[in-house]
């Protein structure tokens, strides 16, 4: 996919050289974190540096997906979106990953009352296509 | 020395050396038609001029927010200045930055200001005046100010007013509290405001009405959120030896910081043990021989509840977590708001979520008001330094030790 066809998969999205790779990632159902070859430090969101070691020599690189929730809110109102229902209460979570303590991916929890998720709650990777959404990560509870 | 830490003292050769001998407003409201964020700032920034007994050739150096400062000087007639700035909002970027262009000689006399204007899909009000609509045409949103780490905006986005409800819930969540830990910090809020004029919002709140309010982001309701107003607040800012030759009683700036933590949006904050704010009151202090003893009356930024919460913990009347349980020891019942010690009122202007979400700069202005006993009914007698947080845990944590020239 080229650069044009990626900006129009993502309209209104600032995608830049930075985070290409990154929504490319999304678009093949793939979370692409970007990693220090240097010094394996994990980082997001994406940059063209390590902030560890100052390596330019980064490689956006798959996670599990794996984690935990360790914030959580529920919106009530909001912008109109594809799979966004305010009145129920939509969930905006921030998922810290298992690869790297405080590496965290926000998002929504599916399949769970917003009102029932707890701080610590282990969620996994979901990937859902919604029609007139852009493709992102999406999180379920492990029971 | 820790990842956020300052250790020891701190050079400040401005102590004392700068000082605000003007103050002025554009009054806050809900319901103001026919202003423009231009209209609101030129409004204050006159008010403040002639506060401090000075004109447009006094002025030499502007700083603000939202509004250029090239927009104020034009409009102004202010015929040349020799420094002028707009750094990111809120309030303390401006007068750190001001403090700093004044000692260092860049100019003698600066104006600095900060604006709040309701957008329409703010405020139902506001949505009543069409050309409302195109009051951010052309405006930098979250995507548009390069490294934020935010590209998209929306409901799968913590940014902004939506990180902060879900730092609340995690602080309620770790320590323990019920949603009262944060309906104190709005009730006093309220308690506050009944008795300035400036407030927007002066009918007394219960915590049972508290509790039942509207939820907006939970656990943050309508009544935990700072009010969109029509509000423009200005500084006049120059040297302490000038300051003695004019009308007002000068409020020096003892100390004055900002802080900030290395993450790159809002859900990689480490935890609140790396916000700016642990920063900004460690070197505050460091820069001080003043202590939290000294303080008269304080002025945390409640522009969501769960911040003033955090500036209790880190300006050091408490410990991380404790800044519920402090508010909650310190609750005067029989005034419905928070007395440190039987001593020291908070927020007397009734703060961001009564008198009118400025963003600080309500804070910074009601400070001035008490250190020059300005402060009517509210005016806590004989103030002489007021511990001033504008900022929340993000991009724009601040502080100031603000003192009374006696
Ligand atoms: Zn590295």
């Amino acid at each position: 996919m080229n650069d044009e066809e990626l900006l129009d998969a993502f309209g209104g999205v600032r995608i830049d050289h930075d985070n290409a790779a990154y929504h490319r990632g999304l678009l093949e159902r793939r979370l692409l974190i970007n990693r220090c070859d240097s010094c394996a430090a994990w980082h997001h969101p994406p940059r063209s540096v390590c902030p560890r070691c100052w390596s330019r020599s980064i490689t956006p690189t798959d996670v599990a997906g794996d984690g935990f929730l360790a914030l959580i809110t529920i919106l009530r109102q909001g912008p109109p979106q594809p799979g966004v229902d305010y009145a129920a209460g939509h969930a905006l979570v921030a998922v810290e990953l298992d690869e790297q303590p405080g590496l965290r991916i926000a998002g929504t929890v599916v399949g769970a009352p917003a009102e029932q998720l707890r701080v610590g709650d282990r969620v996994r990777l979901l990937w859902r296509d919604l029609p007139g959404r852009l493709p992102r990560p999406d999180f379920e509870v492990v029971r | 020395m820790s990842a956020t830490g300052t250790r020891g003292a701190a050079r400040n050769p401005a102590r004392d050396q700068v000082a605000i001998v003007g103050i002025g407003r554009s009054p806050y409201s809900r319901d103001r038609a026919g202003c423009t964020p231009g209209s609101l700032v030129l409004d204050a920034c006159i008010a403040a001029a002639r506060d401090a007994g000075l004109g447009a050739t006094d002025i030499d150096g502007i700083c603000g927010s939202m509004v250029a400062a090239q927009y104020v000087q034009a409009a102004l007639g202010i015929p040349a200045v020799s420094w002028f700035a707009n750094p990111q909002a809120v309030i303390g970027n401006q007068l750190v930055a001001a403090v700093a262009a004044v000692h260092s000689g860049m100019c003698d006399v600066a104006l600095v200001y900060h604006h709040a204007y309701r957008l329409p899909w703010a405020s139902r009000s506001a949505a009543q005046d069409p050309m409302r609509r195109r009051a951010t045409l052309g405006v930098a949103d979250a995507r548009s100010w390069y490294g934020t780490g935010h590209v998209d905006t929306g409901p799968n986005s913590m940014f902004g007013a939506n990180a902060y409800a879900a730092w609340a819930g995690r602080y309620l969540h770790d320590h323990g509290y019920t949603r009262e830990a944060l309906g104190r910090v709005a009730l006093n809020s309220r308690t506050n405001a009944a008795a300035n004029p400036n407030a927007v919002y002066r009918e007394p709140l219960t915590m049972d009405a508290y509790l039942a309010g509207r939820m907006v982001r939970d656990p943050l309701s309508v009544y935990d959120m700072d009010i969109p107003v029509d509000a423009a607040d200005a500084f006049i800012v120059t040297t302490t030896e000038r300051a003695r030759d004019l009308p007002r009683p000068p409020v020096l700036v003892h100390a004055a910081t900002l802080g900030h933590t290395d993450y790159g949006s809002e859900e990689q904050l480490r935890d609140l043990d790396h916000a700016g704010q642990v920063v900004v009151t460690r070197k505050l202090w460091a820069k001080s021989e003043l202590t939290l003893a000294d303080v008269d009356v304080f002025f945390p930024y409640e522009g969501f509840s769960n911040i003033a919460l955090a500036w209790f913990e880190n300006v050091g009347y408490c410990g991380r977590g404790e800044g519920g349980a402090f508010v909650a020891q310190h609750w005067v019942e029989a005034e419905q708001r928070i007395v440190i010690d039987g001593r020291i009122p908070v927020n007397t202007h009734g703060g961001s979520l009564s008198e009118g979400g400025t963003q600080g700069a309500g804070h910074l202005y009601e400070a001035c008001l008490q250190l020059r006993g300005e402060a009517g009914p509210r005016q806590v007698p004989g103030a002489e330094v007021a511990l001033v947080t504008p900022g929340g845990y993000y991009f724009n944590s601040q502080g100031f030790l603000l003192r009374a020239d006696r």
